[in-house]
């Protein structure tokens, strides 16, 4: 067989392009971070005066008695030193590892912990094969549906709830350690190794152990299927801040007990928020339609297969943490478009060229913020960004949990208010107004005014705005594209986005009015 | 064939490929929403010395029951799934026993019920050596074939991979080697066993953090677990027919199941095992008019649609 110069380059060629192609898959390296990565938290202040910031649910930073530690110079607390020694000097690789995830930060790792649990409980639940659907049951978590959904304004109420928690124990353990002085075991001993930075902030009750009993505990009402791998959780972060030399187990025990005793207090005032009616009955949600009908408006319907509910009528009604119910109707948004209206047609056909003549940048801004169903949610969105910003700011525990407190109460807010208007008004979606109008993300399973997505969106941009000065441009920049990417979802009108941001900041503004008398310098 | 020579990363395929076992290419379909494979190309079909086949395959697959990871469903929002694709394909003999191949499928996916838009565009292109090791009578009945085969594939376009099943595919770059063992017999009948293995390169998604697998993962970075297909086929050839029968069997090596009620996910563990059964004509006195017709139903899956597929395929051959 002969083959001519040519075919011999041309095969030649081919074989090499084959080659390259088959060599660039080949050769990429899979391994992917699975989680941020923090480096070991050295906070730029220990922020001594926090036992005297304003607390949210506790009456007082001592509302929880925390008995005076044993002395130091006893043989109790020698015995708990040479404890320390000992199993310092037994290390287990599993150990160190565990030591260097929690010395990124015990509010901040909890954050990340608490989003994926948002995220593997955001399931709408199934339908039954009459057509039916089930709401899940707090008493048979692990069932079908499993307990709970976690929807945006479930998942703002626990990040909520978690942060706040988490605040008041910090505060309340900031006020016992500069009563009580008593020195971290790696200052107290020279012999106990520091495995991770230690500051002069004193270690009795330990913050590790507060934000473990604290946390768990919340965790325990709020994700009851997640108790078993939160409970181990907390165990870890006790145990690795006892290894590390940060803390002695007396150091610990005082601070799960003062961690519990405050979860007590805020699941108090959270088991009677009112959540528990959220979601009505029957002859509430057909009472919505009609009411709309009766205002000459096309009421709402679900465009799901079979319909579905809609979701957390009552969510407007549950207590907010800034804000009293009537400061928050006098904030609520004018009334939409009529849906008869002109103004509403051409809304509805802005939504139509939008979607069909959509842009790969567009369609990616729509998914970057899609946040739906099985994710951590639009308001765990913002928690990652400011999860970026409170790292990057080197906060010491209770700093960061302020942070963490103050965005998620302004975005609890912001959905209690926001669900409000939605259901005041029960606007339908532009799919509903024209079925020719297909959308790029899953169509939300409630009313479209105001777009919950801007409302939470502005309400985070201006707390993590005032938190973080430097970045607020940023901050507001990105929450207008979260509001647009739900025109280019197809999924809300504009006037739902502009609406719904110029309200998330009138409901940041109770916030902020709270954080700018919390005596936090 | 010093093309074969593999790189130290490339083991795995090198282990699959080795010079005693043979080998045909296919463009490899991974689950649900996912377009036609070049039928032509999973067998130990040869194009002769400088004979070109190029052509159009028709793909219309369709399915209304899934896997919800092992619970078989339908959805109400779907309701019925159906994604046709146009595969342009080429294939063309380098030497009698080693053939290059190209394929390059559009794809539309619809759904009948629900709100969710359709996608559509050009997929991702494949190409790909096929070399035919060894050809030696085995009895008196027939001969045995060893065939290897290597491909690689990019997506040609920026489609999303974030949003199945409406997804016209996975944006993962792919290289897959693939061993065939066939026997043909003097009276036209063959059996063929072959296996694949598809090392699957990792996806962007536009979004900073997904959920599966049990867990949050916080990058836009997607692992994309490998993927092997193992062909069991029957068939007839001559008088112009080419008729194979197959059961396929494709096994994803890792990835999480779609939770209840939740949407696909671009890495699930997308099973399955199918049936295939095609036709391909050589128009007598056409001097090279090739028509291609076949079906497939998936038997069992995981994470996929129980899918039922027609195809036609126009293709034309001529020597260069």
């Amino acid at each position: 067989m002969q083959m001519s110069m040519t075919d011999r380059a041309m095969r030649g060629m081919r074989v090499f392009a084959i080659g390259v192609l088959s060599a660039a898959v080949l050769s990429c390296d899979k391994a992917i971070t699975q989680t941020e990565d923090l480096l070991p938290l050295t906070a730029s202040s220990t922020d001594a005066t926090a036992g005297a910031w304003k607390m949210i649910v506790l009456t007082s930073a001592t509302q929880v008695a925390v008995p005076a530690p044993t002395a130091v110079s006893s043989d109790a607390y020698k015995a708990e030193l040479a404890a320390i020694k000992a199993a310092q000097n037994a290390l287990t690789p599993a150990q160190s590892e565990r030591i260097n995830y929690w010395a990124g930060g015990g509010v901040l790792r909890w954050n990340q912990i608490v989003r994926g649990l948002v995220a593997r409980y955001n399931l709408p639940p199934a339908p039954r094969d009459d057509g039916s659907y089930v709401f899940p049951d707090a008493n048979n978590p692990f069932g079908d549906p499993a307990f709970p959904f976690a929807n945006p304004p479930y998942a703002a109420r626990a990040y909520s709830y978690i942060a706040v928690a988490q605040y008041e124990a910090l505060k309340a353990a900031w006020a016992y350690k500069y009563q009580y002085n008593r020195r971290s075991p790696a200052r107290a001993d020279a012999e106990i190794r520091q495995l991770v930075p230690i500051s002069d902030l004193p270690s009795y009750p330990s913050e590790e152990a507060v934000l473990a009993g604290v946390t768990v505990a919340m965790m325990q009402t709020l994700f009851p299927a997640a108790v078993e791998e939160v409970t181990k959780r907390g165990a870890d972060q006790r145990e690795a801040a006892l290894l590390s030399g940060k803390a002695t187990s007396s150091d610990l025990a005082a601070g799960l007990a003062l961690g519990r005793s405050v979860a007590t207090l805020v699941l108090a005032r959270m088991t009677a928020d009112g959540t528990g009616n959220a979601i009505g009955n029957a002859a509430q949600w057909k009472a919505l339609a009609d009411s709309a009908s009766a205002r000459g408006e096309t009421p709402w319907l679900s465009l799901e297969t079979p319909a579905r509910p809609p979701m957390l009528p009552n969510f407007g009604a549950v207590l907010a943490w800034s804000a009293t119910p009537a400061e928050l109707a006098a904030a609520r948004p004018p009334a939409p478009f009529a849906t008869a209206s002109a103004q509403m047609k051409a809304e509805v056909a802005e939504v139509r060229s939008t979607v069909e003549n959509l842009s790969t940048a567009q369609r990616a801004i729509a998914q970057k913020w899609n946040d739906g169903a099985g994710t951590y949610t639009p308001p765990g969105h913002w928690n990652d960004i400011a999860a970026d910003h409170i790292r990057d700011a080197n906060m010491s525990e209770v700093r960061a949990a302020r942070a963490f407190a103050l965005v998620n109460m302004a975005m609890h807010d912001a959905s209690v208010a926001c669900w409000e208007a939605k259901y005041k008004y029960f606007n339908p979606r532009p799919s509903q107004l024209d079925p020719a109008i297909r959308t790029d993300i899953g169509l939300p399973n409630f009313p479209a005014y105001p777009s919950g997505h801007s409302t939470f969106s502005a309400a985070a941009a201006d707390v993590l705005g005032y938190l973080f000065p430097a970045s607020s441009s940023e901050f507001h920049a990105m929450a207008a594209e979260a509001g647009l990417s739900r025109l280019y979802g197809g999924i809300h009108y504009m006037n739902d986005i502009t609406e719904g941001k110029t309200h998330g900041s009138r409901i940041a503004a109770f916030t902020l009015r709270r954080a700018q008398a919390d005596g936090a310098p | 064939m010093n093309f074969f020579r593999l790189t130290r990363r490339d083991r795995t395929i090198g282990a699959l490929a080795p010079s005693s076992v043979a080998t045909a290419l296919v463009v490899l379909s991974v689950g649900a929403g996912t377009p036609a494979r070049a039928q032509t190309l999973d067998d130990a079909d040869f194009m002769k010395f400088r004979v070109l086949c190029a052509g159009v395959v028709y793909t219309r697959e369709q399915w209304t029951d899934y896997w919800e990871g092992t619970l078989k469903r339908a959805n109400g929002n779907i309701g019925t799934l159906t994604t046709t694709s146009a595969t342009y394909m080429t294939a063309y003999g380098v030497t009698d026993r080693l053939n290059i191949i190209a394929s390059l499928p559009y794809v539309s996916t619809r759904a009948s019920q629900g709100v969710l838009e359709g996608q559509s565009g050009h997929q991702d292109v494949t190409v790909g050596l096929k070399y035919r090791a060894f050809n030696t009578p085995l009895t008196t009945s027939g001969m045995l074939q060893g065939i290897v085969a290597i491909s690689g594939t990019v997506p040609t376009t920026d489609y999303t991979p974030d949003f199945y099943p409406m997804s016209i595919g996975s944006s993962s770059e792919r290289a897959t080697g693939r061993g065939l063992l066939s026997f043909q017999g003097r009276n036209g009948l063959f059996v063929n066993g072959s296996m694949a293995y598809t090392r699957r390169g990792n996806v962007t998604l536009d979004r900073v953090s997904y959920y599966t697998n049990n867990q949050l993962y916080l990058t836009n970075e997607v692992q994309m677990p490998d993927v092997t297909e193992s062909a069991l086929t029957l068939g007839y050839q001559g008088h112009g027919l080419f008729a194979p029968l197959s059961l396929v069997q494709q096994r994803t090596l890792g990835g999480g199941d779609i939770r209840r009620q939740d949407m696909p996910f671009v890495s699930n563990r997308m099973n399955f095992t199918r049936l295939d059964a095609h036709v391909r004509y050589a128009v007598p006195r056409s001097r090279g008019v090739l028509l291609m017709l076949g079906g497939s139903q998936v038997l069992t899956g995981r994470n996929v649609g129980q899918a039922t597929r027609v195809t036609a395929g126009l293709l034309l051959a001529g020597k260069l």
